[in-house]
């Protein structure tokens, strides 16, 4: 109730700030007026609660927002031609991934580590904003989630088993409910090459020592053993049959089937994931998951990977620089944060975001999702990392064409030919 | 075989079936055995797990107990003492926390965290109940803890007030504690409440399982009733073992109180785990006995596959034997054998005798027939495929076909029999061909001798009848004459014809006897040839003086010609070759007209080896010839070419079949081109050993130190020759071709002082004759140079003129080196004798000679006595050799001139009789001429004459010519051996 009645109010200052700033911009002074430039995904700045910000930006400043957009898979290449000509937005949205070397971030962006709302972000957002000196590069304002092993406790509770809370209970899981004629994990190929970078993202998000070592060439994944065990891992389970009998023929179609119908009866997938596209009919529902850690062999307590967030970042050469920090502060502000994502499904970016809907399989592990929760970090830090590059050496593996020294082999050439091919492509200094 | 073959396969089968059986009885009575030692096994495994979870639990309290006195005494904790004492104890005994515990539940650690516990509702246990206290918890981070408690005094810690202290573990602390590890780890062990709720889990990742009867419900085979029975077993504190299903693995669950409130250790272990040991044994017994079971087999095997080589070996070896056998025996007979497969049509087998019969390669024979089909004359193919096929199962076709060999040519009949065979299903074709030739052969010999037989017959019959006309004729002329002879007896000239009648019928009846019987004696094979060495030249000369004469009567020409230089001397039977010679030349003058011309050529042919002479006579005339057809049977017997001409012309029939059959005896060949009207070519072709060289010869030239010689003659070929001819003396021979070039080189020569040695001048030549130009010669050059005339005729009605014109002497032609000598040498060496003429023998030679005649035919004799009475002979008789002997022994020496010696004789033969005389004391025994006188004229009837010391022979019937020739001859040599002729 005290929420309807805050929202009521929100509501009502909105709507009494566009009037106002709508006053202003009929009888008001044009020269007080900016266009920022905003650069984004199509897709992306398509959102509903992008397109409600951005209105609610205009409304209550008299500011103008030049939306340039792209198709999603010409973007990085359009914008980075941009960038080569000089045409830089005065706000620039981008995951914080490999793809943003490409843009020469100390040179374009302005770091953000002393912007007053900061302090609104969560330390898991925040996190994920930081480069590895510490710099905060954007503000996250995106839908978040976090990954995990999503399972279906209604059939652990029938079975008398309950989750996991180590590698060996993980293994002992699967084991009796493979033994019990469940799939202990549903492992869909085609096109979730997501699920190999949560193995991957403790063993870098725990030593970024390790990580620029990786980063510098100076190992490769051969090196480094942890990499291996994720692999022989993989392996076992799927020899073992805890992956089903026809993983290598499924797919992001079949999950939900899998889980609605108890087929199967756990899954490495993010909470919203239940939200946007867990609707196949079946005996169980969203009702029936919860959320465990993430074994793969790579760390004994299991991971949760954080989510990825589409950042705002400022041009520090734009003759608008204090506009556009401006409309940081008025996205980072409580009031249209929350105006923007209200109803959202979406982990929490900031401190007092109450708007937004969070799941309750997120909120009932929340306790180990604060202990065990990390920064997506391979498919983000890892320079040359491609989900489908490490989906397609884990084919072979699992097809049998090589074996795992064969497939880690591959995952490195991979990602070698990726760094030569992104080195060819940045921009020279 | 076959039934052998299935009781072997019943024993086999009855042999594995047993042997299974045993194996399969062994297996489960040592399977049932290992299972219960195994559960026993794990029965006391888990009691001695349950043993050491008591003590372990006893263990905590007891420390729980001791503890609780010593912190009642130690105080609040404030200073620090307690809190260091309890982690002391906490790193020795390895448990996780310690606590304080309030009877409502909250409690504290020694570090001061505050905690609340509900000890799984035994609170009251331990407080009220003063009951010591194990219970699971589920701390506020989540961390499933096992918590031992007791109570304690009452006491305070860091002013937390407590009635009891609790130290707790984590399951992971506790599965090391129990440290269970039977069963390689295979083994679920559990600790739970009666409920099935987990305590802790003795295994690894065991902490999953929350409720264990809950997941023997949903993974198990058993039903609600076995699992209601089994929870109340476990409230009963009962112990047991379950056999079920779970996760459809065979599982033997244990079960026992741990005695410890509602505590149970429960163990669940997969049945192939306990039988683990079982299936090693059963493993290792397993292979043992295979290895076993297999070795027996290899060996049988083994065994068998050696037997049945050994067998096959055999047979092989046998097949071996037989195809060595079969080969041997197909080599040495002219048989072929042959399988033939019915769907190829190779040969399976083939007889290595084809190579020797056929010319044809074994190998290429039996990969293809086709090259049988070459061997087949006249077109035919060997065997037909479709004749094979149209031959029914077991039956059989034959055939004959000639065969040519293909490396020999030579062509052989074969019998071809085909038997189309079958054993087991499979079809071969044998086929054996059977050399027919031999007996091709001999039926075609048996009909040509029967034609011969019939042939000979009719020859028989045509002989008979030739004889019987050709004997007839001449007798018939005989009697007939001998009849008007009588009736015309006085009148003397109807008497001189027909006794010139008689005479020539009964010559001709006398050459005719003589002629069937050489003839008859060649045919029978018992003419021999009597080889001795001669001289060419003489016989030519013996030729000319015998058959000149017979030219010239018909006014022919008669030319010896000798072509080259061949050698004088020879080895050979000179006798056979005259007859040969005279044959041929006799016919050609008999069947050539008056004024024709007869060619007689000697020439010597290339011969390889210098030990002989192979020469070559041509006797061409230009006569009547014959028709081919005759030309052909010219040389069988009695064989004469019926037409007008030869009608006329006596002849048994008989010269040529004899001239062919010595030439053949002699080794030679005869042919013979004739053409009717155009005369005819006989050619004789004989070889002769030649005797070792006189080296006499060469000396005597040398000596003669003749060197230069002029020869005259209008043919140059004669000229040509002997020049040839006097080549290898060293005499240089100049030839002109006309009397006059004749006189002219001599004179010339002479001038030069460089004259001739010795001229020789042909006769007749066109210009001027030889006479002539000797005279003129000799007018010029005088009397030193001999000249000779060389000539092919009588000179005797030249001779006078000749040696009035400075002729030295005649020589005959043709020309040999060795008769040049023999004229010259006397005329350069001696002074010249008078030239020799072969003079005529005297018609009274026998004149007034006494004969010795032994003849014991008395008509003979008589007819003898009255010949020689009317030639002025006499003689004195004696009927046989003794008395002839005895009649020469006892005359006076010179009393007989000749003694007439028949052959056949009784008492003493006339060679006894003669050898007898030879050896005897008459003072003329030695000398006296004996002449055989016999109805035996063949050759060697002579050669034993003269063998048995006779001089001469005579052939009956008496021919006084004959014996006049001969008797002059002997007495002649006699007288001049004897320095004076007999009177």
């Amino acid at each position: 109730m005290r929420t309807k009645i805050r929202r009521f109010f929100a509501l009502l200052l909105a709507c009494t700030a566009t009037v106002l700033l709508s006053a202003c911009a009929t009888s008001g002074d044009s020269e007080s007026q900016h266009t920022l430039t905003l650069m984004g995904k199509k897709t992306d700045l398509e959102k509903s609660y992008m397109i409600r910000l951005f209105k609610q930006y205009e409304a209550a400043t008299g500011n103008r927002l030049e939306i340039i957009s792209f198709e999603d898979a010409a973007y990085e290449d359009e914008a980075a031609a941009r960038f080569e000509r000089g045409d830089v937005p005065d706000v620039f949205l981008h995951f914080n991934n490999a793809e943003l070397t490409r843009f020469d971030v100390p040179a374009n962006f302005r770091y953000l580590n002393d912007e007053t709302w900061v302090g609104e972000l969560t330390d898991s957002a925040k996190a994920y904003c930081l480069d590895g000196d510490g710099n905060l590069l954007g503000l996250p304002f995106w839908e978040s989630s976090v990954s995990g092993c999503y399972y279906n406790k209604t059939i652990l509770d029938s079975l008398g088993l309950k989750a996991a809370t180590t590698q060996a209970e993980f293994d002992m899981l699967c084991e009796t409910l493979a033994e019990t004629g469940y799939t202990p994990v549903c492992w869909p190929v085609d096109g979730c090459s997501w699920m190999p970078q949560f193995g991957l993202d403790p063993i870098f998000a725990d030593d970024p020592a390790l990580l620029e070592q990786l980063n510098r060439n100076e190992i490769g994944y051969a090196d480094i053993p942890a990499v291996t065990a994720m692999v022989e891992w993989i392996a076992a389970a799927a020899d073992k049959g805890w992956f089903g009998d026809d993983y290598a023929e499924t797919g992001w179609d079949q999950i939900a089937p899998a889980l609605a119908s108890g087929d199967a009866v756990m899954t490495f997938i993010w909470d919203t994931w239940f939200y946007t596209d867990f609707n196949a009919k079946g005996p169980y529902t969203v009702e029936d998951f919860a959320l465990m850690p993430v074994f793969m062999n790579t760390v004994e307590g299991g991971t949760y990977e954080g989510g990825n967030l589409n950042m705002m970042m400022v041009n520090k050469n734009s003759g608008q620089l204090e506009t556009a920090l401006d409309f940081l502060a008025f996205c980072a502000d409580p009031e249209n944060y929350n105006m923007a994502f209200e109803g959202v499904s979406t982990v929490s970016c900031f401190q007092r975001q109450t708007t937004n809907i969070q799941s309750h399989m997120v909120s009932d592990a929340s306790a180990s999702v604060a202990e065990r929760e990390r920064v997506s970090t391979a498919a983000t830090r890892i320079v040359g990392y491609n989900a489908e590059d490490v989906m397609a050496a884990l084919d072979s593996l699992l097809s049998k064409k090589t074996d795992v020294p064969g497939c880690v082999e591959m995952m490195g050439a991979s990602r070698a030919q990726r760094m030569t091919q992104s080195q060819a492509s940045a921009p020279a200094e | 075989m076959k039934k052998k073959l299935l009781r072997s396969m019943w024993v086999i089968l009855i042999c594995v079936v047993a042997t299974i059986s045993i194996f399969v009885a062994y297996f489960r009575f040592i399977s049932q055995r290992i299972y219960e030692d195994s559960t026993r096994q794990l029965q006391e495994i888990y009691s001695q797990v349950n043993h050491s979870f008591g003590a372990f639990v006893e263990r905590n309290w007891g420390l729980l107990d001791g503890w609780g006195e010593y912190l009642a005494l130690a105080g609040d904790g404030e200073s620090g003492t307690v809190a260091d004492f309890v982690a002391g104890e906490q790193e020795y005994w390895g448990f996780s926390q310690f606590y304080f515990l309030a009877e409502d539940g909250s409690c504290v650690t020694t570090a001061g965290e505050e905690n609340t516990m509900g000890l799984d509702g035994a609170l009251d246990s331990l407080f009220k109940d003063q009951e010591n206290v194990m219970a699971g918890e589920t701390l506020a981070t989540g961390q499933e803890v096992t918590v031992f408690a007791v109570p304690a005094p009452a006491g305070s810690y860091r002013g937390f007030a407590y009635d009891a202290i609790a130290i707790s573990y984590t399951n992971g602390d506790m599965a090391n504690s129990l440290n269970v590890d039977a069963f390689s780890g295979k083994a679920r062990c559990f600790v739970l409440h009666s409920d099935g709720r987990v305590l802790l889990s003795t295994q690894s990742g065991g902490g999953v399982f929350e409720n264990y009867l809950v997941y023997l419900q949903a993974a198990s085979d058993l039903d609600d009733a076995a699992l209601a029975r089994l929870q109340s077993s476990w409230e009963g504190g009962e112990t047991g073992l379950l056999r079920c299903r779970i996760g459809g693995v065979d599982h033997c669950v244990l079960y026992q109180s741990v005695g410890y409130q509602d505590y149970i250790l429960v163990s669940a272990v997969p049945q192939s785990v306990i039988s683990e040991g079982f299936l090693s044994v059963q493993g290792i017994t397993m292979a043992v006995l295979i290895a076993i079971f297999l070795v027996v087999v290899a060996l049988l095997i083994f065994l068998f596959i050696a037997r049945s080589r050994r067998q096959s070996q055999m047979a092989q070896m046998e097949l071996q034997h037989r195809d060595l056998m079969f080969d041997a025996l197909s080599n040495s007979v002219d048989d072929i054998f042959l399988m033939l497969d019915i769907d190829n049509q190779r040969a399976d087998y083939l007889s290595p005798n084809v190579e020797r019969l056929l010319g044809i390669p074994v190998q290429a024979a039996r990969e293809s027939l086709r090259v049988m089909e070459k061997c087949v004359l006249d077109g035919d193919r060997f065997i037909p495929r479709e004749e094979l096929e149209a031959i029914p199962l077991q039956g059989s076709i034959s055939r004959e076909c000639e065969y040519m060999h293909q490396t020999t040519g030579e062509r052989r009949w074969y019998r071809l029999m085909v038997y189309h065979t079958g054993i087991q299903d499979v079809e071969k074709y044998i086929i054996v061909m059977s050399d027919r030739t031999e007996e091709r052969k001999m039926n075609r010999n048996l009909q040509e001798a029967l034609d011969a037989a019939q042939s000979a017959n009719e020859a028989k019959s045509n002989f008979l009848s030739n004889m019987s006309h050709d004997i007839r004729t001449p007798m018939n002329a005989i009697v007939g004459f001998s009849v008007l002879l009588e009736k015309d007896a006085d009148q003397p000239d109807k008497v001189r014809e027909y006794t010139r009648k008689i005479k020539a019928s009964s010559q001709h009846l006398l050459s005719l006897i003589n002629d069937v019987l050489d003839m008859s004696k060649i045919e029978s094979g018992k003419t021999s040839l009597n080889v001795d060495s001669f001289r060419l030249p003489e016989l030519l000369s013996e030729l000319n003086i015998i058959l000149l004469p017979q030219a010239r009567a018909k006014r022919q020409t008669l030319e010896v010609h000798v072509q080259g230089t061949p050698p004088e001397q020879l080895v050979g039977d000179k006798l056979r070759l005259n007859q040969i010679l005279i044959n041929l030349l006799s016919n050609a003058i008999k069947y050539t007209p008056e004024g024709g011309r007869i060619d007689f050529q000697v020439c010597e042919l290339p011969q390889p080896s210098p030990q002989y002479a192979k020469l070559r006579f041509v006797v061409r005339d230009n006569g009547i010839g014959m028709s081919p057809e005759f030309t052909k049977r010219v040389f069988a017997p009695f064989s004469r070419e019926i037409n007008s001409v030869t009608n006329k012309i006596q002849g048994t029939g008989l010269g040529m079949a004899i001239t062919k059959n010595l030439v053949d005896l002699m080794g030679g060949i005869i042919q013979v081109e004739s053409e009717p009207g155009k005369g005819s070519t006989f050619t004789v072709e004989l070889s002769f050993n030649l005797p070792e060289q006189d080296a006499q010869e060469q000396e005597a030239w040398l000596r003669s130190k003749v060197t230069h010689v002029l020869v005259a003659d209008d043919d140059e070929a004669v000229c040509v020759n002997i020049r040839e001819q006097l080549r290898d003396t060293g005499v240089d021979v100049s030839f002109v071709t006309s009397g006059g070039a004749a006189v002219e080189a001599a004179i010339q020569a002479h001038d030069r002082g460089e004259g001739f040695h010795v001229i020789l001048l042909d006769w007749k030549m066109p210009d001027i004759n030889g006479v002539e130009a000797a005279r003129r010669i000799r007018e010029r050059i005088g009397a030193d140079v001999p000249i000779l005339v060389l000539t092919s005729y009588d000179w005797w009605d030249i001779e006078e003129e000749a040696r009035s014109a400075g002729i030295d002497a005649f020589m005959s032609k043709p020309f040999f080196v060795s008769s040049f000598m023999e004229v010259i040498r006397p005329l350069l060496l001696e002074a010249p004798k008078p030239i020799e003429q072969p003079q005529a023998v005297s018609d009274t030679v026998l004149q007034g000679r006494l004969f010795l005649v032994v003849e014991d035919n008395e008509l003979n004799a008589e007819i003898l006595t009255e010949m020689l009475r009317m030639e002025g002979a006499s003689c004195e008789l004696a009927v046989n050799g003794r008395e002839a002997v005895e009649m020469f022994e006892n005359s006076e020496p010179g009393h007989y001139d000749v003694i007439l010696m028949d052959v056949q004789m009784p008492v003493m033969n006339g060679y006894e009789a003669t050898r007898v005389i030879r050896t005897g004391s008459h003072p003329e025994a030695r000398t006296i001429p004996i002449v055989a006188m016999t109805a035996n004229t063949f050759a060697e009837d002579v050669r034993n004459a003269l063998d048995a010391g006779m001089d001469g022979h005579l052939a009956k019937p008496i021919d006084m010519d004959a014996v006049r020739e001969t008797v002059g001859r002997l007495l002649k040599r006699g007288s001049e051996e004897g320095g004076e002729e007999r009177p």
